[in-house]
């Protein structure tokens, strides 16, 4: 062995605890990092390509609760900048990939030991540009750092290989190569953990990122960023181009990119692959897309169910309705609808809209003046076609808060059925049993989550059986899935497929290479 | 004052006190049915399945629209058992016809109200009082829990409230009429209030926020304040009852911020709760007690000190989070702070009677044994102990301490059966639980053993 430095084995993945703000001397933490991000705002984040940083002011992230605040002030990526960053991947990408897993796996742990170390100042980085109330912030820091831990331990295991059948005389090997250059296209709703998962998982398998973040949340991605070059990530291996729809457009139809890695609305993912589908001339390879997009998730509530339950998992507004996997359709069991409903009515009445940074907030702001336009948009539509069951007051104040809504009654044909509010707007409807609940579910276009309420393991069984969701949750709340034990992912017009933090999410990203030899001599087995 | 005994005359002393109790308990050939559920307990120890099925079909038991519909949950729960033991296999043969499906409906609905029976003193007060009376003639005193599901509405809390304002006129109205029984009236510090009600915060307030206490304590204090207030003018005692650890910052927030008010110095008698297995907890006790110490209230107040009923679920939480549990992993250590929590909690009441009451509540014989011993040997007179137990499990208990003279207090839930069932599922998974003394008992492990130290 020729001085092999051979990291010792990785431990064996660990979710990563978030705070237990339930006892106070964690919450005091709190106040001190968030003053000391203030103090530092507004952030500059730069155009950054290999060693290339370039600042500028050409637009600026706010503080959804108080638009006033600049939070960062970014460059935007020109479409040289993109030409750049994905010939600069190119090349870093065929040095990167050849490193062992190992070596590679080495790297994201140590930006997720970067991510640890910094937790505090940058959740409270999402308090501030995407209004994240502190316990949302605090765990999307934690699923950022899982996602680096999952993902390098994913890489070592598929390097191994499947195992082949083998017939005497022959020998097959397969194994599985970086894909190349992977563009990631990111929301700003969990704005550090979806860029770093789909930036991790690309870089684990060996392939090298240009990460486009949301114009919302441009500072968050910076940090990931910052992290992985801290960890001594080569550079060049993972670009940063700060703005608008535009740079995500040029990376789809750019012919250097392999995989495109998207979260983000139906609409604009159905886009991406129209357009990735294209293979002009120059280009020798198809592209793949990795697309999570939106949902209209059902939550069904059976006659035996257990309401105190049932409720507040209903109630899922805890960020203000803007993650993809909550729930914005009750379907309830006739027989106990109306019991369902004044209770519902009676917890969304009490919500408190406020500050992401106030604890006692249970519904932070939405993130921007469009966003809260649409819902209040649909709120008045809903109104239209059924009838406001409960709201809650807003504050007077410049932040985009949007009272939270429960509706009931609707014309089955409403669009506020089928369509992502993406805001705390929730529908009531009664189904004279779970059988017709799972028809309507059918109907939809979108396969995110789905939520069941029920105790006959047998109506369990059932709604498992035939619910086309990429994540059913029973007797439990709807949000929060863990990297390692809920892969997340949606089917039908909801993603292509693969669950994030789960056992199949790094294959997109690799290409299979089988090798079969001929192991005889002379007509002699010689192997 | 150095309270520290000699460990061996403390456990002889525990061994004696123990050994009298049980001559006072009441022989089981008058208890058929008891002996009956003691079997079941047992049974359900021993086979993890078993106690699986039973529990979701007790659990779901009265949200079930028809005999028919309860039957159809039992056969799919006993489906999940993987070989099912003889009574499953007949249920689930019977759950397929509806004649067998009515039959054994009505077999489960009976077994759950009897089982629901022997927790629950009755489905409101004005139908408790019956038992509370029995209780009394026989030396036991009372609290009354009204059961309720989790608050969520405003509407819920105030619901409560009225259930709870109704529980204290009635139960002091009754009280007033009792036939006197000095050793529960009357301890060191003066008259103890017939009349005892148990609340709980969660069903105070719908906006318990672990990570924002003060929301549920600013809100529940709006429907605890009157409580105080007619408690005090009713003479009756108050009792917040602690929950999970999610709620404790609430509970404490909430009660230190009432007391503190000047319209509360003259009463009511109020009581709080310690709970052993909270690896915190010696240093809970210390702030109660100093608390109480530098109160200027004129009643004392009253510290229950408890194992804890949401074991599982801490461990449970925790575990999901990858937080380092609030309690103890393992019973034994719950079982010797509960005894180092004991000695320290009867101290100052034998100190500062006129500041801190000790209630020591346990179902287990060595746990109250040791109370009692160590109080004894440091000269405390038995009027300064009372001991709780719960209703439906610590029967035979009361009986045998009243029996032999002691202050024994039973926590009687009411409510009907939909609102008591978490509860009754809490206390029936903590009593078929692999180390439960009950379960001990049932099986007829011997005195010896049950009263070895922890």
């Amino acid at each position: 062995m020729s001085g092999r430095d051979e990291a010792p084995a990785l431990p064996p993945f660990r979710n990563e605890p978030v705070l237990e703000l339930r006892r106070a001397a964690e919450r005091e933490s709190l106040r001190a990092s968030l003053a000391e991000l203030d103090a530092r705002l507004p952030l500059a984040v730069p155009v950054w390509v290999g060693d290339d940083h370039r600042t500028g002011e050409d637009f600026a992230s706010t503080d959804p609760g108080e638009p006033e605040r600049r939070v960062a002030v970014a460059a935007e990526a020109s479409a040289a900048d993109v030409d750049a960053a994905v010939a600069r991947a190119a090349e870093a990408q065929r040095h990167w990939g050849r490193r062992p897993a190992a070596e590679r796996a080495k790297v994201l742990v140590a930006a997720a030991a970067v991510l640890r170390r910094r937790r505090l100042e940058l959740a409270a980085l999402e308090v501030r540009e995407c209004a994240k109330p502190w316990p949302e912030a605090d765990a999307d820091v934690c699923e950022a750092i899982d996602f680096l831990e999952y993902y390098a331990r994913e890489a070592i295991r598929l390097e191994r290989g499947p195992t082949l059948d083998q017939a005497r005389g022959e020998r097959n090997t397969m194994r599985y190569v970086a894909a190349g250059v992977v563009a990631v296209i990111a929301p700003w709703n969990f704005p550090l953990a979806i860029p770093t998962g789909m930036t991790a998982a690309a870089l684990a398998a060996g392939n090298a990122a240009v990460l486009k973040p949301a114009e919302q949340s441009p500072a968050t991605a910076l940090a990931l960023v910052e992290a992985l070059h801290e960890a001594g990530l080569p550079a060049g291996t993972i670009a940063l181009l700060p703005g608008h729809g535009e740079v995500g457009a040029a990376l789809v139809e750019h012919p250097g990119v392999h995989v495109i890695a998207f979260t983000g609305s139906s609409a604009v993912g159905r886009e991406i692959v129209r357009v990735a589908a294209r293979t002009p001339d120059g280009q020798a390879h198809v592209k793949r897309v990795v697309a999570e997009m939106g949902g209209k998730n059902p939550l069904i509530v059976d006659d035996d169910a257990d309401l105190d339950q049932a409720v507040p998992a209903a109630v899922a507004f805890v960020y203000a309705g803007q993650k993809c996997s909550a729930a914005s359709r009750v379907l309830v069991h006739e027989s106990i609808a109306d019991t369902l409903a004044e209770r519902l009515a009676g917890m969304v009445e009490l919500l408190r809209v406020g500050p992401a940074a106030e604890l006692e907030t249970d519904v932070p702001p939405v993130i921007e003046r469009e966003a809260r336009e649409r819902i209040l948009a649909y709120v008045e539509l809903a109104a239209g076609d059924g009838r406001s069951l409960a709201t809650a007051p807003v504050p007077t104040g410049p932040g985009w808060f949007c009272a939270p809504t429960l509706v009931g009654d609707l014309d089955p044909s409403s669009r506020v059925l089928r369509e992502e509010v993406f805001g705390p707007l929730l529908a009531l409807e009664r189904v004279p049993s779970v059988e017709a609940a799972c028809e309507r579910i059918e109907a939809l276009p979108f396969a995110l989550t789905g939520a069941l309420f029920a105790r006959n393991p047998e109506t369990v069984a059932a709604v498992a059986e035939r619910s086309p969701v990429g994540n059913l949750y029973v007797n439990r709340h709807t949000t929060g899935a863990m990297v390692g034990r809920q892969p997340f992912g949606g089917n039908r017009l909801s993603g292509t497929g693969a669950s994030a933090g789960g056992p199949d999410y790094l294959l997109q990203f690799l290409e299979p290479r089988v090798i079969t030899e001929d192991t005889t001599r002379q007509g002699l087995v010689v192997d | 004052m150095n309270t520290t005994t000699d460990p061996a005359r403390l456990e002889r002393e525990i061994e004696a006190v123990g050994r009298d109790l049980v001559d006072h308990y009441p022989s089981p050939v008058r208890h058929p049915i008891r002996a009956l559920d003691e079997r079941a307990i047992q049974l359900s120890t021993r086979d993890a399945a078993l106690r699986a099925a039973l529990f979701r079909l007790v659990d779901v038991s009265p949200a079930c629209r028809s005999l028919d519909d309860l039957a159809r949950h039992l056969a799919a729960f006993a489906g999940e058992v993987d070989q099912p033991a003889a009574p499953l296999g007949a249920a689930m043969r019977a759950a397929g016809t509806r004649a067998g499906r009515v039959a054994l409906g009505a077999a489960v609905a009976g077994g759950v109200r009897h089982m629901a029976h022997r927790f629950i003193a009755g489905p409101d007060p004005q139908r408790a009082l019956g038992e509370l009376r029995r209780l009394w003639l026989a030396g036991i005193a009372s609290s009354v829990d009204l059961l309720g599901e989790a608050a969520v509405t405003s509407a819920e809390a105030d619901h409560y409230a009225d259930r709870c304002r109704e529980a204290l006129e009635t139960t002091s109205a009754a009280a007033a009429r009792y036939p006197p029984r000095p050793v529960l009236e009357r301890d060191p510090a003066g008259a103890l209030p017939r009349a005892n009600l148990s609340v709980k915060v969660t069903a105070l307030t719908p906006l318990l926020r672990p990570d924002a206490p003060r929301r549920g304590a600013d809100d529940a204090a709006g429907r605890l304040r009157p409580l105080l207030c007619l408690a005090r003018d009713l003479d009756a005692h108050l009792h917040v009852d602690m929950e999970s650890f999610d709620t404790r910052e609430t509970t404490l927030e909430l009660l230190f911020a009432l007391l503190d008010e000047a319209e509360f110095r003259s009463g009511p008698s109020i009581g709080i709760v310690v709970q052993a297995y909270l690896r915190d907890s010696p240093a809970e006790l210390e702030r109660l007690v100093a608390w109480a110490e530098g109160s200027e209230r004129s009643s004392p107040l009253t510290v229950r000190l408890v194992k804890g009923a949401y074991w599982d679920h801490e461990v449970v939480e925790a575990g999901q989070h990858g937080w380092k549990p609030p309690v103890f992993e393992l019973k034994p250590e719950s079982d010797r702070n509960f005894e180092r929590l004991s000695h320290r909690l009867l101290e100052r009441a034998r100190e500062r009677p006129a500041s801190v009451r000790a209630a020591i509540a346990s179902h287990n014989l060595r746990s109250i044994a040791h109370a009692i011993a160590v109080h004894r040997l440091a000269g405390g007179d038995d009027a300064g102990l009372e001991v709780q137990v719960l209703r439906g499990l610590g029967d035979d208990l009361a009986v045998a301490l009243a029996g032999a003279g002691l202050r024994a207090r039973s926590y009687c839930p009411v409510g009907d059966l939909v609102a008591g069932m978490a509860y009754l599922v809490r206390r029936l998974l903590e009593n078929t639980a692999n180390e439960s003394f009950l379960a001990d008992r049932a099986q007829g492990t011997p005195l010896d053993e049950l009263l070895a130290p922890p």
